[in-house]
């Protein structure tokens, strides 16, 4: 909340034995704080040198670049880590159509589509890395073979409407062409 | 999703097997009436003054007790239909009532009180003739039950035999009568048609005869209404030949001759043509009749005589008269006399019997119901008051069978229909819309005139219905503060509405008498009814709604088709099913025999469909025959065939209509009428919906139905009725092209077949004769894995015939009618209703007549959810739709779907009427009954102001943390 170095605002009484509770100066001094609460913070003196942004370490080694890199490779790898895991869940849920396997498969499907959609903002992260676009191939992939997987187990659980019966409700009954009625004789 | 859905509607097909009703909902959604039909016999208990039993027998075979002050059944015996149990004879004293019934065949002894048998015996064989207490000095100990030719005497406390005695010549003489004056013989009366009257008396101990006397009457044809009894042992003929009285005293030894008395001599003249009528009465049976007696002259015309000394004096003449009767009380006899008052109203009275004076301040006046028939029949019951004058009420039962309880000075106390004992056809029609709905209606019917009228006339009737919605709160807050008996929720036509789901309707119900009721399907109550006269008893009556409730502002139109079996003539009743009225549009002359009709789906410019009737001669008239129609007409006549099935001749046979209303014969088929009979012929509903085109499979592919709307469903029964060779064949016929799409014979079977024809199947109850039990088997037709034409229906272009699969089971009971629900879209799984002679009606699940389950369950089937075959249909009581509420004698039950797709409406007539309402996949659209509505609110709520407080907590809780 408190920003000790920033710019001057509306400062309160200083401290001395006697406090008010509020006080408001208008004139723009050097004042920084809103609460008589702040004021402790805003008494502490910065040692000489000290500077609120941090200075950038310019110099880059080589080791941190392979951190990088393995990191970036991390990112991308990561749906196609999850498959193994993702069958797993797929087999022990089973082809029973119930709440939880249905709630798994929304699972499946829901989350390589939400990271294909936040494709950019991977993207950004891999911006550093040298192979940036073979990981966001790979990274595409998985995210590719995770909905494939999720689309699977649809097929397999019978939610997709692949059959005839799944399009019977639609079939309008036909129309008649010839009218007849009649009976026994009165 | 589609396959989800689909495996969400089986489950919840699956869980639908239990329909049976809760304790709390018995009443609420159905009711029962119970009929007796025609009075034949009515006595009234006046054995204690405070009786309240009416004890009728009627021709519907029934013996029945009538609660004298409500109306209401005290009890009730049905018995057999048919000459079988046909009652012949009811006879009360004291607490007993003795029936003869089923021809003379059993003689019974009920206990009046509460309906129980005091005991039963089978009588010798022979046609009844009459039958008689026998009393000896003051007490009533036998009874004597005259047959064609021998005569027995019972004890009347345990219906033994006394004696048996064979009747003297009886191949000659047919007796008739059978008489007791309470002096300790038995005299019988038999006659030789043109030529004399035998007289035998028996000795009441052993039944040995006595005397026996032939007295020459060449005038006579027959004892019974033209001879009675007279005062003490005094027979007394009446004849309209010679136009004269004849006395004959019975106990006599000399006379040889009957005394002849001119009626002219009286002052009488019988009415021309009109065969005298001779109403006497014996107050006690072991005393002799009164010597006083009515004779009718006319049928308007009586006249109380008193016979004295073998003379004949008027005591006073009722003209004009309905009708007359005698009833005692005490010692005092009196004679009703219903006489007309002016055109709509007839007034009784009350005469001494002794000497004819008129009772004063007894007058009934009793109001005739303008759609009514004249009376018929009248009962009385007299009592004694407090001040020993007499007292009475009486049973007035008109030509339309009404039964009206009156009493003094005209109060109807009851009313009876009874002609809905014998309903036989019947249909629902919707009820009109209220009047703001109607106005809404009505404004998208209207041509549209301009966007600012349009938004003006919105506006306006919009309005209207918050103006009637005002109304209606005002109304509820009014009734509010009133006390909750003070409330009438009395249905009158007046207030007749249709319901937010259309599950009220009105039953418009034609009875076999001619009368015609609309009834109230909530409540049961008759708004309107209306007799028609000149209904020939053997009439065949169809009834087609032309005009349905949607057709704002024309009223809707129901026509009757009445055809009189004799002349073979038609005449055509117009009527709207709402208010009963009679329209007055013209009906086209039917000059020639109706053959059939058939209703098109056609309409004419006032939304009324055509109907077209069939003459003698295949000439078509339409109606209504407007310019407009006989314009449709011409335009679709290539497409509009008929079919007709002469059952007589075995020939079913298929017209296609010309443009000039003529038709021509476009296929046959005879069925050898010396083989086989046809029974029944039926096709589908019109108003039938389909929604599902095909059965999903397991593998998840579509077997289509063969959906064939011109298929006729034929079943004959063959004419050999011997247990090796009878069978049973059902046809399935295209009724446009004639073609036999499947046949099937079911050999050692036998009628009555049952049947019901809708969707892709048929099913049909039979009698096995070698396994001697009855059985369904049904049968279901399939197009295939393909569709021919999914678009159109042509039965002229159908080159496969279709996949034809069946199956029969094994039913544990006999059956009296079968029927399907049916519903609004068809979404709703189908069960059978199968009324049972035990008067249950159940609710069978369709589900179980399915030619496709398999013998041995596998994968697919289960996923099918088919029920792996069993031959036996099992009967759980559960699906007795009716519980407890037994209807005699199911006759029909008609089904109609309601505004819910999941609700079918039910009625069930025959002697009762029921109806109810069936959820053969239970209520999937509606809340259940005791669905906690103060729960979920309360929940709701609770929930909603917990936000609300957490919400307001966060806020303050954030801003604290601000500040810190």
């Amino acid at each position: 909340m408190s920003s000790p170095g920033g710019p001057g605002g509306a400062l309160s009484t200083r401290g001395g034995p006697k406090r008010n509770k509020w006080a408001l100066e208008l004139s723009l001094g050097s004042t920084r704080s809103r609460g008589d609460r702040q004021n402790k913070e805003g008494d502490v003196m910065y040692p000489v040198g000290y500077s609120d942004k941090p200075v950038p370490d310019t110099s880059v080694q080589e080791t941190d670049r392979n951190l990088v890199e393995k990191r970036c490779w991390d990112v991308a790898l990561g749906p196609l880590k999850q498959i193994p895991m993702n069958l797993f869940i797929m087999y022990m849920s089973g082809n029973t159509i119930s709440i939880f396997p249905i709630m798994m498969v929304c699972m499946m499907a829901w989350r390589p589509i939400q990271a294909l959609m936040s494709m950019s903002a991977t993207f950004k992260l891999l911006e550093s890395s040298s192979q940036q676009w073979l990981q966001g191939l790979v990274y595409l992939i998985g995210n590719l073979l995770g909905s494939a997987l999720a689309i699977y187990k649809c097929q397999s659980m019978g939610l997709l409407p692949t059959h005839s019966s799944d399009w019977l409700a639609f079939i309008e009954p036909p129309q008649r062409l010839e009218i007849m009625g009649g009976g026994m004789v009165l | 999703m589609g396959w989800s859905l689909a495996t969400l509607f089986v489950s919840l097909r699956l869980l639908c097997f239990t329909a049976a009703v809760f304790e709390d909902q018995v009443g609420k959604f159905d009711w029962r009436q119970q009929f007796v039909g025609e009075v034949r016999f009515a006595v009234f208990d006046t054995n204690s003054q405070a009786s309240k039993k009416l004890l009728v027998a009627t021709e519907k075979n029934i013996f029945a007790s009538i609660n004298s002050r409500t109306g209401d059944l005290l009890w009730r015996h049905v018995d057999k239909t048919g000459p079988e149990g046909h009652i012949d004879m009811l006879l009360l004293h004291g607490q007993d009532a003795l029936v003869v019934v089923g021809n003379g065949r059993i003689l019974r002894s009920w206990e009046t009180t509460i309906g129980g048998l005091n005991w039963e015996t089978v009588l010798d064989t022979g046609s009844f003739q009459s039958a008689a207490f026998i009393g000896v000095q003051d007490l009533v100990k036998y009874v004597a039950v005259l047959k064609k030719s021998a005569l027995s005497l019972h004890y009347l406390s345990n219906g033994h035999q006394k004696w048996v005695e064979n009747l003297p010549e009886s191949n000659t003489v047919q007796y008739q009568i059978v008489y007791s004056g309470g002096s300790g013989q038995v005299l019988l009366l038999g006659v030789v048609p043109n030529s004399h009257i035998v007289i035998v008396e028996y000795n009441i101990e052993d039944g040995e005869i006595m005397r026996q006397k032939s007295v020459a009457a060449p005038w006579i044809t027959s004892l019974q209404s033209s001879c009675v009894v007279v005062g003490s042992g005094v027979l007394l003929c009446a004849d309209l030949t010679t136009q004269s009285m004849y006395t004959f005293s019975l106990q006599s030894v000399e006379q040889t001759n009957m005394n002849q008395i001119l009626l002219q001599t009286l002052g009488l003249e019988v009415a021309s043509g009109f065969q005298p009528v001779l109403i006497s009465t014996q107050p006690h049976p072991a005393r002799p009749p009164l010597s006083e007696f009515v004779l009718q002259l006319g049928p308007d015309h009586h006249i109380l005589l008193q016979l004295n000394d073998e003379l004949i004096s008027p005591l006073r003449d009722f003209n004009p008269s309905f009708l007359v009767a005698f009833a005692t009380t005490g010692e005092k006899t009196v004679t009703a006399v219903m006489s007309p008052k002016n055109t709509t109203a007839c007034s009784i009275n009350l005469y001494s019997a002794d000497t004819g004076r008129r009772l004063l301040d007894t007058t009934i006046i009793y109001h005739k119901d303008p759609n009514g028939g004249r009376p018929a029949k009248l009962y009385v019951h007299a009592f004694l008051k407090k001040d020993d004058s007499v007292g009475y009420r009486v049973m007035v039962q008109n030509e339309d069978l009404v039964l009206s309880f009156l009493q003094q000075p005209g109060r109807v106390v009851w009313t009876r229909e009874e002609a809905l004992a014998d309903v036989v056809t019947m249909e629902m029609v919707d009820l009109p819309l209220t009047g703001t709905q109607a106005e809404l209606e009505g404004e998208f019917g209207k041509k549209a005139d301009g966007l600012l009228a349009m938004v003006l006339k919105r506006l306006s009737s919009q309005l209207i219905v918050l103006q009637a919605w005002l109304g209606h709160l005002w109304k509820l807050f009014y009734d509010a503060r009133k006390p909750r008996s003070q409330v009438k929720n009395e249905v009158t036509i007046e207030t007749l509405s249709r319901d937010e789901f259309n599950l009220q309707k009105m039953m418009v119900m034609v009875t076999a008498s001619g009368k015609l009721f609309g009834i109230d399907s909530k409540s049961g109550t008759i708004l309107w009814s209306q007799y028609l006269e000149n209904v020939q008893p053997n009439s065949v009556f169809k009834l087609m709604v032309q005009r349905t409730t949607a057709h704002f502002p024309h009223p809707p139109q129901c026509t009757l088709l009445i055809k009189d079996k004799n002349t073979g003539l038609a005449s055509l009743n117009v009527f709207n099913p709402i208010f009963g009225k009679k329209s007055h549009i013209g009906v086209p002359a039917l000059s020639r025999p109706v053959l059939q009709s058939l209703l098109l789906p056609l309409m004419d410019q006032d939304y009324a469909k055509v109907l077209l009737l069939i003459d003698d001669q295949y000439k078509v008239t339409a109606f209504p025959s407007t310019k407009n129609v006989l314009q449709q007409l011409q335009e679709m006549a290539s497409s509009i065939f008929f079919y007709l099935v002469d059952s007589n001749q075995g020939r079913l046979s298929g017209f296609r209509l010309r443009k000039d209303l003529s038709t021509e014969l476009i296929w046959e088929v005879v069925v050898p009428v010396e083989t086989q009979k046809i029974v029944g012929v039926k096709g589908k509903r019109a108003n039938e919906h389909v929604h599902s085109q095909g059965r999903v499979m397991g593998d998840r592919s579509v077997l289509y139905k063969y959906l064939n709307p011109n298929l006729l469903a034929v079943v004959t029964e063959s004419t050999d009725t011997h247990q090796e060779h009878s069978f049973v064949g059902i046809f399935l016929i295209d009724g446009v092209t004639g073609r036999i799409v499947h046949e099937a014979v079911q050999r050692k079977a036998r009628g009555p077949v049952h049947f019901v024809h809708s969707e892709n199947w048929v099913v049909y109850v039979y009698w096995n004769t070698k396994s001697r039990r009855n059985e369904f088997s049904v049968l279901e037709l399939f197009e295939g894995m393909e569709l021919y034409n999914s678009t159109v229906f042509s039965s002229l272009d159908r080159p496969q015939p279709p996949q034809v699969l069946q199956q029969s089971y094994i039913f544990p009971s006999p059956i009296s009618t079968l029927e399907a629900t049916l519903t609004e879209k068809g979404i709703t799984s189908r069960h059978l209703l199968v009324g049972l002679p035990s008067g249950a009606i159940l609710s069978l699940p369709k589900m179980f007549l399915d030619p496709r389950r398999p013998e041995v369950a596998s994968e697919q089937s289960r996923e099918e959810n088919l029920i792996p075959y069993s031959p036996e249909i099992p009967i759980r009581t559960e699906w007795f739709i009716n519980y407890n509420q037994s209807v005699s004698r199911v006759k029909g039950i008609y089904t109609s779907p309601s505004g819910l797709e999941s609700t079918c409406l039910v009625v069930a007539y025959g002697l009762d009427l029921y109806q109810t309402r069936v959820y053969p996949s239970k209520q999937f659209d509606v809340l259940k009954d005791d669905y906690d509505y103060v729960l979920i609110s309360s929940v709701l709520l609770g929930l909603f102001f917990a936000t609300m407080i957490s919400k307001r907590l966060a806020e303050v809780k954030l801003l604290n943390r601000a500040w810190r």
